[in-house]
């Protein structure tokens, strides 16, 4: 991908003055976002998050103080031309009704007058980055679904390989199983473009999830906190903050886990043909939080659980009693294994490698006790690895 | 100048069943029929410069009021306070009777064609106007402030994103403009202005077939702009068929 470039954005004292109003919108904002991470501003409407945004390609004229997009005042620029440097979605997506997708996306290009055939190559190349079939190139938008024309939303942005991208709640008129889709298919998207991106969403799980920096806003455009997620989770700078993040905010802290970060139950092990005295030792050892054994083959990969009429036997049979129920892997992310537990009724589950060996069991009870430690609310924990990293 | 009408229609009507060396056909002077084909088949070619000089006219008319009603169009759009007294100075020529407005303009502008074209191309401005206003405000707020944040001056978001989404009303208003041009095209005559008028007012309005024939004309060339118009639209519109 020929995409390595961006820009920081910096908000120097930036402030915005609508005539008539008491206050401003935005005042004084000061704000720094280093190049090629995403920023989310978040805050309760009226905040002037959305403001804030639009400050940085002037669709909100600056009224005090400054923004710097890399070392340039966006005020010493002319707003088209700018502009034209700086992806823009929103969150209804706003494609033109009457372009086909390749016109769609090839739309800045074209503003840029670029090469017939470069725009045309583009738009196929950006076609394949989001997925979208290349077929689909010549459709109209009204032809497409909401998840897909967002999508379109998304590459048009990206077109003309800005230095900054600005994301106006875009996922937020998307349905809640594509949402998720389409932020996760943004963090991978993301990981390999490594664009300044600056994302305003009134949704702290979707800020938790998709910033590498989350700025907590309030009337008047007002930093109440600026940190990575997990230090907004772990020390809330104060009360608006606690509030705004919510009281399940240790529960929030799963997102931002993975299994391997937590510290697992031993696995009692068995293999077949082991004598079940041997096996029935092992379950009494005081380190064995496990009632029952787990059946294992030659190379450590779980087969299933064995149930006392397994150990009643003189030797471990080849096909244990219990099926093997959830099996979750290091790399999941903690708060999808905990639904996945309890989604299968279950207290725990062995926890395998990315070679399929058993690494541990997670249980419901190790999460919870979790939660209920101190280490879930203060900042001991070591930092944790961003999901899409 | 004494009755106008009278002037008119004597004017245009003239010796008009009397003329042709056939003399009186018997379905002419038969009343009761509703539609003489002999004289149909023997008269067609007397419509032939009555439905030129109509459609002339029809087409000036049209094209004077749209120029003039899409420059008043975008000049609202971007003077938004002129809106309202746009919309009404429009909607108060459209309310002026036909036949009053021909007869005030007779001093100023006499009798002919000019005033015909005047008349006419001021009734359509009403329509044109605000199906164009109307086409311009439904364009979603989405799509424009989108435009605007890739960087699309304003000249660019009217001309490569307003107007082509608008095309669908604009052509709208144009088809209901052209097809009541068309109707009132007829009243013409009356000041001296020909088009197939002629053959309605002139004629004697005993002896119907040769209103019908002039109807069955007009009628023909509404359908006819109308499909021109639609298929204009289909043409320029095609995100709009899917």
């Amino acid at each position: 991908m020929s995409e390595q470039t961006a820009s920081s954005v910096r908000y120097v004292e930036a402030t915005k003055r609508y005539p008539g109003a008491s206050s401003p919108a935005v005042d004084k904002l000061t704000l720094e976002v280093p190049a090629g991470e995403i920023c989310v501003l978040v805050g309760p409407s009226g905040c002037g998050k959305t403001t804030a945004m639009r400050m940085v390609n002037r669709t909100v004229e600056i009224s005090e103080g400054d923004v710097l997009v890399g070392e340039d005042s966006v005020r010493d620029r002319e707003p088209a031309q700018l502009r034209r440097e700086i992806g823009y979605v929103i969150q209804q997506v706003g494609l033109f009704p009457h372009r086909t997708i390749s016109e769609n996306i090839g739309a800045v290009p074209q503003l840029l007058g670029w090469e017939k055939d470069r725009i045309r190559q583009r738009s196929s190349e950006l076609l394949e980055l989001i997925g979208l079939d290349p077929e689909l190139g010549d459709r109209y938008p009204a032809q497409l679904s909401g998840g897909q024309q967002q999508r379109v939303g998304v590459a048009r942005a990206l077109a003309a390989d800005p230095l900054v991208m600005l994301m106006d709640e875009p996922f937020g008129a998307i349905d809640p199983i594509n949402r998720e889709r389409l932020q996760n298919e943004f963090l991978r998207l993301q990981a390999e473009i490594r664009k300044t991106v600056l994302f305003v969403t009134h949704d702290i799980d979707e800020a938790i999830k998709m910033g590498d920096r989350v700025a907590v806003m309030r009337e008047g455009g007002r930093i109440e906190q600026y940190a990575t997620p997990a230090e907004l989770l772990m020390a809330p700078a104060n009360e608006f903050v606690e509030d705004f993040v919510g009281a399940d905010r240790a529960l929030k802290r799963l997102a931002l886990m993975r299994v391997r970060d937590i510290h697992l139950w031993e696995a009692p092990l068995a293999h077949v043909g082991q004598a079940t005295g041997e096996v029935r030792a092992k379950l009494e050892s005081p380190d064995v939080e496990v009632a029952f054994p787990l059946l294992v083959d030659a190379e450590r990969r779980p087969l299933g659980w064995l149930s006392e009429r397994d150990l009643a036997a003189e030797v471990v049979p080849g096909r244990p009693d219990s099926p093997l129920g959830p099996v979750l892997e290091l790399d999941d992310v903690m708060r999808d294994a905990l639904a996945d537990l309890l989604q299968h009724e279950t207290q725990y589950a062995p926890v395998i490698d990315h070679a399929g060996r058993i690494a541990g069991v997670l249980s419901v009870e190790i999460i919870s006790e979790f939660l209920g430690s101190p280490e879930a609310k203060s900042d001991e924990h070591p930092a944790v690895e961003r999901p899409h990293g | 100048m004494g009755n106008p009408f009278v002037v008119a229609a004597g004017e245009v009507g003239g010796d008009f069943f009397k003329e042709r060396s056939s003399g009186t056909l018997p379905c002419q002077a038969d009343e009761s029929h509703l539609f003489c084909f002999d004289w149909a088949k023997e008269n067609i070619d007397r419509y032939g410069t009555p439905a030129q000089q109509h459609l002339e006219i029809v087409l000036l008319s049209v094209l004077i009021g749209f120029v003039v009603a899409f420059a008043l169009a975008l000049l609202a759009h971007r003077t938004r306070w002129l809106q309202p007294p746009l919309l009404a100075a429009t909607g108060i020529l459209y309310t002026i009777p036909s036949i009053a407005f021909f007869f005030l303009l007779l001093p100023l502008t006499g009798f002919g064609r000019d005033t015909a074209v005047l008349v006419l191309s001021a009734y359509t401005l009403q329509i044109i106007y605000r199906n164009t206003m109307l086409g311009l405000d439904n364009v979603p707020d989405s799509v424009k402030d989108a435009a605007r944040g890739m960087g699309l001056t304003n000249r660019q978001i009217l001309w490569k994103v307003e107007l082509p989404l608008a095309t669908p009303e604009i052509i709208a208003g144009l088809r209901v403009a052209t097809a009541s041009t068309i109707a009132i095209t007829t009243l013409v005559v009356l000041i001296s202005a020909g088009g197939l008028g002629t053959e309605m007012y002139g004629s004697n309005f005993n002896f119907p077939t040769a209103i019908l024939i002039a109807v069955a004309i007009i009628a023909l060339m509404v359908l006819a702009f109308d499909l021109l118009l639609l298929t204009a639209q289909r043409l320029l519109t095609p995100w709009r068929k899917v």
